[in-house]
């Protein structure tokens, strides 16, 4: 057993150390490779970044409701009426004044410019109140300052900000024949609050001519243990019927898990596809790796190394080729793609904007299929070299 | 024995290693094949789906935001409007929203016939009774087919959006026309019911409409009509934005990402690969076979011969790939066609020829390292060299 080890790791070495012999050969599958994975991993990134956005945006002690049936902030209306009997539901946080914090909101769309293709998107500029911020922690002001209550003033996320024209600090935007001013910059990072716009509740009513409706409300609970009873409330009580009332998390969770399209329909496919292709490639090389060295195999059988370790040899030196070329794709993408802005029409008919962002599970992914390139690419040549013929490959 | 019998007889010198080569550059073309055919499909159905004198007039703010029906008349009677209808939006579904949401629109029966005469293909006493009746709909022949409508059928039609002033969510309508597009494989998942129903019946948002569609007297009109019409709106309480159906088309989808730029990045990693892998085989191969190259000299083959023989072995298996590639391109396509959301995914003959294009020039490029150092080899050397 022991010299069964001996000699493959004998062989190994001597494989793994005469790559550069082939070196050209050698680096044109190892960049074959390296661009299946960067494809692939590009693709699961983006994905990956906009899923964890989504996720990250909800808070567990936040309730969310609106009208039964409208699934988005867009198609949802509600009178004050309905809101104000919210207020009787279990387990409301108080502010400090003493209030309880219920943030009811308007959400319209606004157009805006994307930097990327110069044409027009959709933009959400939400109406808040003062507890608006309440329910909103992550956030805060990172230039200028908030919008004044009662005023034509504006505040713009800053994802919104990276990815859209038109709303710089300072400019003054009209919407119709409203004009507003951007008086300061919030962030939130990594939550879709980073995509909006926000301005005061009451000031977006007239100008929108909402009248005294609201679109969505959120409700601070005291923690989330008081979600199931505050939930319970709103779905029993026979006046508030028209409504619905979900988990903050849990309501960018189930938009977030509506968005495996892209993987789904282009990166894996793409992926698998591109891979056939660098196994070929690294079949190719490996063939020809046992060709070059025949006489090398062969000496080393008559001597009394053993086909298994001829064997281990090629898978070895296969291995170590898409590893460093997985090595090499997760580089590629890890220096030029990730933390890369970009932003895509989300569940709420708004653009989301979100990082492109690498995760251990992705990884791992991407490094299977490298390293499944490798082992494939490294059978069959490998038994090709186990199985030669000594003799017949010295006397060639 | 011709020259090209001893180019095809030195590609199968090898089989295993050409075969693999084969599979290599027909992923590359398939992946082009794919993306490319998909790009083209979605210019063209950009093209067909509008008509370079129809524009579409919405609120400036966004497109989500209504317009007053008094605005309608209006437009029509602007300058260079040959003809107008409105239609509003009604986020549709059919029993469970998860699974069954589709095109729905509000619209003026008649006026929307007119305007968009191409896209809606029907019996003509079909459209009469879509005009006629109150509480008609129209569907899209793929959505009747679905849902197993037809014709006479009072359908439970419900929004995400408004709601009855009953209370219910529900809107009865009954089914008077099934439609199909303009071409026999257009996606035809839409349905259109009357605005006087819609607009009576709804709970908030009277006397509003989406957005106006209208013709122009040509082309050339498009630009002083649109300007004309947002004149007369400027200043008023809903501005509007007119813009030609193309351009509108264009960045709603664009609102999904850049598409362009993700293929060009794409198809370009995969040629990338695909011009290492097979780049390196062919110097390999070619370097293997230097005493036989010498052997042709020496019998008298001159030196720009054998770089024919070299180059036209490269571009042979460049076109075999890429062929083969292109085949199952096309074939990848007509299978992808009922997911894509617009029209036939045919092969255009102009990928083709870019495909064509492109193989020669991966064959010249691949086989040119090899191809020029055997130019370069003197007899003496090539026959001595092991």
């Amino acid at each position: 057993m022991a010299a069964i080890l001996r000699q493959t790791g004998a062989v190994i070495a001597m494989n793994v150390r005469s790559i550069p012999q082939r070196l050209w050969m050698s680096i044109a599958t190892m960049v074959a490779i390296a661009l299946v994975v960067a494809v692939l991993l590009g693709f699961l990134a983006l994905a990956n970044g906009f899923r964890q956005t989504l996720a990250g945006s909800g808070s567990d002690d936040v309730a969310v409701v609106l009208r039964k049936g409208s699934n988005s902030e867009l198609n949802s209306v509600m009178v004050r009426d309905q809101i104000r009997l919210l207020g009787a539901a279990p387990g409301i946080a108080l502010g400090a004044d003493g209030k309880q914090i219920i943030s009811s909101e308007l959400f319209v769309i606004v157009d805006g410019v994307k930097r990327s293709t110069g044409s027009k998107a959709n933009m959400p500029l939400r109406g808040l109140g003062a507890p608006g911020l309440t329910v909103r922690r992550q956030a805060r002001i990172r230039e200028g300052r908030m919008f004044s209550p009662g005023t034509n003033e504006i505040v713009v996320g800053a994802g919104l900000l990276r990815e859209f024209s038109g709303f710089e600090l300072g400019k003054t935007i009209r919407f119709g024949t409203s004009t507003w001013r951007v008086v300061g910059v919030f962030e939130a990072p990594g939550t879709v609050f980073e995509s909006e716009l926000w301005a005061d509740a009451a000031v977006v009513q007239s100008l929108f001519n909402r009248g005294v409706s609201y679109q969505t409300v959120r409700v601070q609970l005291t923690g989330p243990d008081a979600m199931p009873a505050f939930l319970d409330f709103v779905a029993r009580d026979p006046r508030l019927q028209g409504l619905e009332a979900t988990s903050e998390s849990g309501y960018y969770q189930a938009q977030s898990e509506r968005s495996g399209f892209l993987i789904r329909f282009i990166g894996w496919p793409l992926g698998v596809m591109m891979a056939i292709g660098a196994l070929a490639g690294a079949l190719n090389t490996m063939y020809s790796s046992v060709s070059s060295r025949s006489a090398e195999i062969a000496t080393l059988r008559i001597i009394g190394f053993s086909g298994f370790s001829a064997f281990m040899g090629t898978m070895a030196e296969s291995l170590v080729l898409s590893a460093l070329g997985a090595l090499l794709g997760v580089a590629i993408v890890a220096i030029f793609f990730n933390g890369m802005s970009a932003s895509t029409l989300g569940a709420g008919f708004t653009q989301v904007a979100f990082r492109v962002e690498l995760g251990p599970q992705i990884l791992l992914q991407a490094v299977i299929v490298a390293l499944l390139i490798g082992f494939i690419g490294g059978v069959f040549p490998g038994w090709r070299a186990a199985r030669q013929k000594p003799l017949a490959a010295l006397s060639a | 024995m011709t020259d090209l019998d001893l180019v095809a007889r030195n590609l199968w010198r090898k089989p295993l290693r050409t075969i693999l080569l084969i599979i290599s550059i027909l992923v590359a073309f398939l992946i082009f094949t794919i993306l490319i055919g998909f790009n083209f499909a979605y210019e063209r159905s950009l093209d067909e789906s509008s008509r370079a004198n129809r524009l579409v007039v919405n609120n400036k703010i966004n497109f989500t935001e209504s317009l007053p029906y008094a605005y309608f008349n209006r437009i029509a009677r602007a300058p260079g409007v040959t003809d107008a209808t409105h239609a509003s939006w009604f986020g549709a579904f059919y029993q469970d929203q998860r699974t069954s949401r589709f095109v729905g629109f509000a619209v003026d029966p008649e006026s929307y016939l007119r305007v968009y005469a191409e896209q809606i293909l029907m019996p003509e006493e079909q459209k009469q009774a879509f005009i006629r009746e109150r509480t008609g709909v129209i569907v899209g022949r793929d959505l009747a087919e679905k849902y197993g409508w037809r014709i006479g059928d009072t359908i439970p039609i419900s929004s995400n959006i408004f709601s009855q002033r009953d209370g219910s969510r529900a809107w009865d309508m009954k089914v008077v026309g099934i439609f199909s597009g303009a071409r026999p494989s257009d996606s035809t998942t839409a349905l259109y019911f009357q605005y006087a129903y819609y607009n009576e019946t709804i709970t908030f948002g009277r006397d509003q409409i989406g957005s106006v569609s209208l013709l122009t007297t040509g082309p050339e009109a498009n630009d002083a009509t649109a300007r004309a019409i947002d004149a007369q709106f400027a200043n008023s309480s809903a501005e509007t934005a007119t813009v030609d159906e193309k351009t509108f088309s264009r960045s709603f989808l664009q609102q999904a990402g850049d598409i362009n730029f993700i293929i060009t990045l794409v198809v370009s990693a995969a040629f990338a690969a695909i011009l290492m892998i097979v780049g390196n085989t062919m110097v390999t191969a070619i370097r293997e076979r230097t005493n036989e190259i010498g052997v042709l000299k020496t019998i008298g083959f001159s030196s720009p011969r054998v770089l024919r023989m070299v180059l036209g072995e490269s571009v042979l298996l460049s076109l075999i790939g890429a062929g083969a590639g292109v085949v199952l391109g096309g074939l990848a396509l007509k299978a992808l066609e009922s997911q894509a959301p617009f029209g036939a995914l045919d092969l255009e003959p102009v990928v083709v020829a870019m495909a064509f294009a492109i193989a020669v020039l991966l064959g010249l490029l691949t086989g040119l390292i090899p191809a020029v150092s055997a130019l370069r080899m003197s007899i003496i050397e090539a026959l001595s060299r092991r």
